[in-house]
């Protein structure tokens, strides 16, 4: 059966039909959104092998708990946040691997180096891949769900179970983590290295 | 003021920092080059990373997934086999009473009768044997040697070719998998309802050595597409809903995982119209 492109019968309605007993459903639920939820769990989890655990673990998680979920938002946001939540304890299981940090600008020029020509799209997406394992697990995730996938601030604190405020300080913080590392790939043009007029009058 | 550290850059650019603070950052910013670069590209940053093409799902990971949702949906159905997961299962009823009573489908013609008895004392459906036709399955019945292609359409596809009569007998590999593999013709009605009990029982069946032919290269892409490098258990072609299929049970673990493909499956498409988890050690 070809998806219908979500219309109907609505997410909403198929998980109702999953805990009814129909056996089709999740299925049918979980591949509309699966390729979006494949992207939260690689790009917070960072490792392929472990984001796949982490996705199966998810979906494992809302089809034995689909029961609980009270429509107090979109299956979808429903969806992510497991995903989330699975991929954080990933993370902090795989304890061993910590974060590099961002101070640490030994290990932020190997990554630089490390990654060829800045310049190509290619490797601008190696790049983007090596500067978010630079935020810890929390600022990566924030930054994810906005950034990356472009979910609202409301919608991302669904996501992530927390405020508003906190989503946009932890993707403010993960930015400026960020921040030296982007610099260096846009061929450092900070105001620190050149004296180069500003740009028009737009300040 | 001396310059903006980029944390403040940043968490004034979302909203984070406002009345006098936010004037005085504002009014910084205003007369600031270095300052106001530094927050371009922090607008920039945001730009950059909106801009990462999504990452495809790997083909290993939806077969992961596939096989990991048949299990669940087999555990769903037979409690008894939960091996020990504990958790609260999610709030599914029993199924509805009249569900598994009689399951209508239609038992395949090719097996000769000794292997019929086979079918029967595996003690899955025996009252059904002779039962052949429902309202699903009114173009197949038992008996008759009706299971070669002829009232099949030939296509291009996959079930068409793999199912013309002339590839010529072809024996079981030892151990089959997506590079070497043999097909066996069935006239089995797969039906959703029931398709894990029917895939048993055809895995059964698989077990009195039916005929086998050669798959045909579109068969074999498709098998490939689907089931990796997994080992292969059986492939079948039968019907379902009315139209051709393969049926194609792997090993993917410690149980094996059921795909009915159909006839758009190729190198590219999987085209799976219902898949399941069923024991191993049935074949």
């Amino acid at each position: 059966m070809p998806d219908d492109g979500g219309d109907w019968p609505s997410d909403h309605e198929l998980l109702r039909r999953h805990v009814a007993g129909d056996a089709e459903a999740f299925g049918e639920l979980f591949r509309r959104h699966r390729d979006r939820l494949w992207a939260v769990a690689l790009r917070t989890v960072c490792d392929p092998e472990e984001a796949a655990d982490a996705l199966q673990d998810a979906m494992v998680s809302a089809f034995r708990r689909a029961a609980d979920f009270r429509g107090e938002s979109a299956v979808t946001t429903w969806l992510h946040r497991i995903v989330v939540n699975a991929s954080l304890d990933r993370l902090r299981r795989r304890a061993a691997r910590p974060a590099l940090s961002a101070g640490d600008e030994q290990s932020f020029e190997a990554l630089v180096a490390q990654d060829g020509d800045p310049a190509r799209a290619a490797d601008t997406r190696l790049d983007v891949n090596a500067a978010l394992r630079l935020l810890p697990p929390q600022q990566r995730a924030a930054l994810v769900v906005v950034d990356m996938l472009g979910f609202s601030v409301a919608d991302a604190a669904a996501i992530l179970d927390t405020s508003p405020g906190t989503v946009k300080s932890r993707c403010a913080r993960a930015r400026a983590r960020l921040l030296p590392y982007v610099a260096h790939l846009q061929g450092n043009r900070s105001a620190s290295e050149s004296v180069s007029p500003a740009q028009g009058g737009d300040s | 003021m001396t310059h903006l550290d980029n944390d403040v850059l940043a968490e004034f650019r979302a909203g984070l920092l406002t009345g006098r603070r936010g004037t005085r950052i504002a009014a910084h910013l205003a007369g600031c080059e270095r300052c106001t670069a530094l927050d371009e590209q922090l607008a920039g940053i945001s730009v950059l990373l909106a801009s990462v093409p999504a990452p495809a799902l790997p083909d290993r990971v939806a077969r992961r997934l596939d096989t990991a949702l048949a299990a669940e949906v087999a555990r769903r159905d037979n409690p008894e086999r939960a091996r020990g997961d504990g958790a609260g299962e999610s709030a599914a009823p029993a199924r509805p009473a009249g569900h598994r009573g009689f399951p209508p489908w239609t038992w395949r013609v090719l097996i000769p009768a000794g292997a019929a008895v086979v079918l029967a004392a595996g003690g899955f459906g025996l009252s059904q044997i002779g039962h052949s036709t429902t309202s699903q399955s009114a173009t197949s019945s038992a008996g008759g040697a009706q299971a070669t292609s002829a009232a099949r359409p030939s296509a291009s596809r996959v079930n068409g070719p793999a199912t013309a009569p002339i590839q010529g007998a072809a024996p079981r590999p030892l151990r089959m998998t997506p590079a070497n593999f043999v097909v066996t013709t069935s006239s089995t009605e797969f039906a959703r309802a029931t398709f894990r009990q029917q895939v048993e029982s055809d895995l059964r069946a698989a077990a009195a050595s039916p005929e086998t032919h050669a798959p045909l290269a579109p068969l074999r892409a498709c098998v490939r597409k689907i089931a990796g490098d997994d080992t292969l258990q059986l492939v079948e072609t039968a019907r379902f809903e009315g139209g051709p299929a393969t049926l194609i049970v792997a090993r993917t673990g410690s149980d094996d995982t059921a795909w009915l493909a159909g006839p758009d499956c190729s190198a590219t498409n999987r085209d799976v119209l219902a898949t399941t988890s069923v024991p191993a050690g049935i074949s």
